[in-house]
């Protein structure tokens, strides 16, 4: 049965549908190749998890509405219009069993971007509004408290003045004339607080004009994760919003990847942004002010157990900062950092991104997957794993507890500021 | 009617009646697609879009092709790669490099090319062919493919596999007389020609499409694509 729901997942998927959708759409031979690229059907062996299956909504429309090809098979009965029932099916297979981490698309011989087109399917999920229940609860959260974890104004002053005060690290809140805004994640404030007092150490170490904003204080976007394009301009909006009212040349986006992506990659194309400002990772800031002599490190700090990075799929499969982190790396602890592999563009999902952590119903999913982070970081007999995503960490110290690993989980900011000289 | 006939017919206004509703069908959904319109991307370039789409195409066409075992998907898909590689190869080499092609292409543009030995053309038609039963039994056997398949698919194996299937009895001289043979190896051609634009062979065109994005989306983003 198709109801009011369904038509408006329909009408949202033939307004994305353009050239760009429909080419690669076209392009699609079924080889089925996508599959054994994503984490969560190498871990959890179901079919259905097959990223080209899970564009099978965006495609039906599509075709039903644009090719021959589509309306005969409707015409013989060989398909069927959307319904609300499908729409639930695809809504637990593209919010639970996949981070939108694209590794899909470097393994497709067609070079189809899977990632970005699951992310227009889950738009059309979002605009039916059969999102999964915490998810949506999040992005309500986010929308009227103005942080997914639910992080008040008031809770957010008080725990920058805490964090201010036990690390002795100055955070300078809405300083007008400031040159970078540095924007945190509510998971940095709350559960890793130590990577907020990190990057504040590193910054004035650097003399770097910079501050923090109270109205444009939550970097994750929600909306982003749940592909409601309203949402993820309204919370980006926040953003650039404070970005304006500072006069700031640039937005450093903290160790968030989806955050990341959406603020570098989507922003210009849906919404105005303010001119003359830039937007930059926190890791390739780091990385820029000790390329430029701003910081000092102790070479070989942290020598001694093997330490391996984690690549995020946001930040460097569709990033591009995938140099600058090693090259860090390599000055901190040369003798014990090793590669895992597979690594860089080809890196495995640590499986809690684009939303899926945030989502109860989605647990079982997301630490079959990290099972196999597990035997990478075996491999290469890692004490120690760093990264420079904040979700990334969260699953990381999540399911090593949950799996009772003895590996330490460290940011890359965590990291450089315990090395400043 | 006797097969001289029907082997008249088929050369003639069936494969021209084929080749229009193929050049016109694929026209169309080029158009279509075209006509859906592009947003211009306004993200700034970390790298650039040019070398990621050069780099995407040499691996794509010319290494990786040939060397699928490096590819770690290659793990649960070996049939596909390995199958899908050589039947793409051995359609190449005969239909650009086989005699009887060579002097088909020579009258639609005028110029014709050396063609390969006969050995060699009958040991890439036997390959090609053994490479489309494999692929045929993977489809049916491995779950990915079970599920993604549907009826169309099916259908374009099908229509594949007749061509290569009478060409070869064609040029090998089997079994049937020579205006037999032709008139279906012609009839085949003209329904493969025919369903084209209606199904997913229709990639080789929109390859081009997805390839070129993927080179350019890794570029600007400074990725290996």
């Amino acid at each position: 049965m198709k109801s009011q729901k369904t038509q408006s997942a329909i009408n949202t998927y033939l307004k994305e549908t353009g050239g760009w959708v429909a080419s690669q759409l076209e392009a699609c031979t079924r080889c089925g190749i996508c599959a054994e690229a994503c984490h969560f059907y190498q871990a959890l062996g179901n079919p259905e998890y097959a990223p080209i299956w899970k564009l099978e909504p965006l495609r039906r429309a599509y075709e039903q509405r644009f090719t021959v090809a589509g309306k005969l098979k409707l015409a013989l009965g060989l398909e069927k219009r959307l319904a609300d029932s499908d729409l639930e099916h695809w809504s637990k297979i593209v919010y639970e069993a996949c981070t939108v981490c694209n590794k899909c698309a470097h393994v497709c011989p067609m070079g189809i971007q899977l990632g970005p087109l699951i992310h227009e399917v889950r738009a059309g999920m979002a605009a039916a509004g059969v999102v999964p229940a915490d998810l949506a609860e999040a992005t309500e959260k986010q929308k009227t408290i103005g942080s997914p974890l639910g992080v008040t104004d008031e809770m957010w002053r008080e725990r920058i003045d805490w964090i201010t005060d036990e690390w002795e690290a100055q955070i300078p809140v809405d300083k007008a004339g400031a040159e970078s805004l540095v924007v945190f994640t509510s998971i940095e404030l709350m559960k890793f607080p130590d990577n907020l007092a990190a990057i504040a150490k590193i910054l004035n170490r650097a003399g770097e004009n910079w501050t923090v904003s109270s109205t444009g204080r939550e970097v994750v976007n929600f909306g982003y994760f749940e592909a409601d394009e309203e949402l993820t301009r309204l919370f980006m909006y926040r953003v650039f919003k404070a970005a304006e009212e500072l006069g700031v040349k640039r937005i450093i986006i903290s160790e968030c990847g989806h955050a990341y992506d959406a603020f570098r990659w989507a922003a210009p194309n849906m919404m105005k942004v303010p001119k003359g400002v830039d937007i930059a990772h926190i890791s390739e800031y780091i990385h820029h002010l000790w390329k430029t002599g701003r910081i000092k490190l102790k070479e070989g700090a942290f020598d001694g157990e093997t330490i391996t990075f984690h690549d995020s799929c946001k930040i460097q499969r569709r990033g591009g900062i995938i140099k600058q982190p090693r090259e860090l790396l390599r000055v901190l602890a040369p003798k014990s950092f090793k590669e895992m592999t597979p690594n860089k563009e080809q890196s495995l999902c640590c499986g809690g991104g684009g939303g899926v952590i945030s989502i109860k119903e989605a647990d079982a999913n997301r630490y079959a997957v990290f099972e196999m982070k597990i035997e990478q970081l075996q491999e290469v007999q890692a004490k120690a794993v760093c990264m420079v995503c904040s979700n990334c960490r969260l699953q990381f110290v999540d399911s090593v507890g949950h799996f009772n690993l003895p590996v330490k989980v460290h940011g890359l900011a965590e990291l450089v500021s315990r090395a400043l000289l | 009617m006797n097969w001289t006939n029907i082997l008249n017919f088929s050369r003639g206004p069936l494969l021209h009646v084929a080749m229009i509703i193929f050049v016109a069908g694929l026209s169309y959904r080029l158009v279509r697609v075209l006509l859906l319109g592009w947003a211009r991307d306004r993200a700034k370039n970390k790298g650039s879009k040019l070398w990621g789409v050069i780099v995407n195409y040499l691996k794509g066409l010319f290494v990786l092709p040939f060397i699928p075992w490096v590819r770690r998907t290659f793990r649960h898909n070996e049939l596909t790669f390995i199958a899908g590689g050589l039947f793409h190869l051995s359609l190449f080499l005969v239909l650009v490099f086989g005699t009887a092609h060579i002097l088909v292409w020579k009258s639609l543009w005028g110029f014709g090319w050396k063609g390969l030995p006969t050995p060699i053309l009958a040991f890439f038609s036997a390959v090609g062919i053994i490479s489309m039963i494999v692929l045929l039994i993977n489809r049916l056997t491995h779950p990915v493919l079970k599920m993604l398949t549907k009826f169309p698919v099916w259908i374009n194996w099908l229509v594949v596999f007749l061509p290569m299937i009478t060409g070869f009895i064609m040029a090998r001289h089997l079994w049937f007389r020579y205006e037999v043979i032709f008139s279906l190896h012609l009839i085949s051609v003209s329904l493969l020609l025919i369903w084209i634009p209606f199904g997913r062979i229709s990639h080789f065109l929109f390859y081009f499409f997805s390839k070129t994005i993927h080179g350019a989306q890794a570029g600007k983003r400074a990725v290996t694509p």
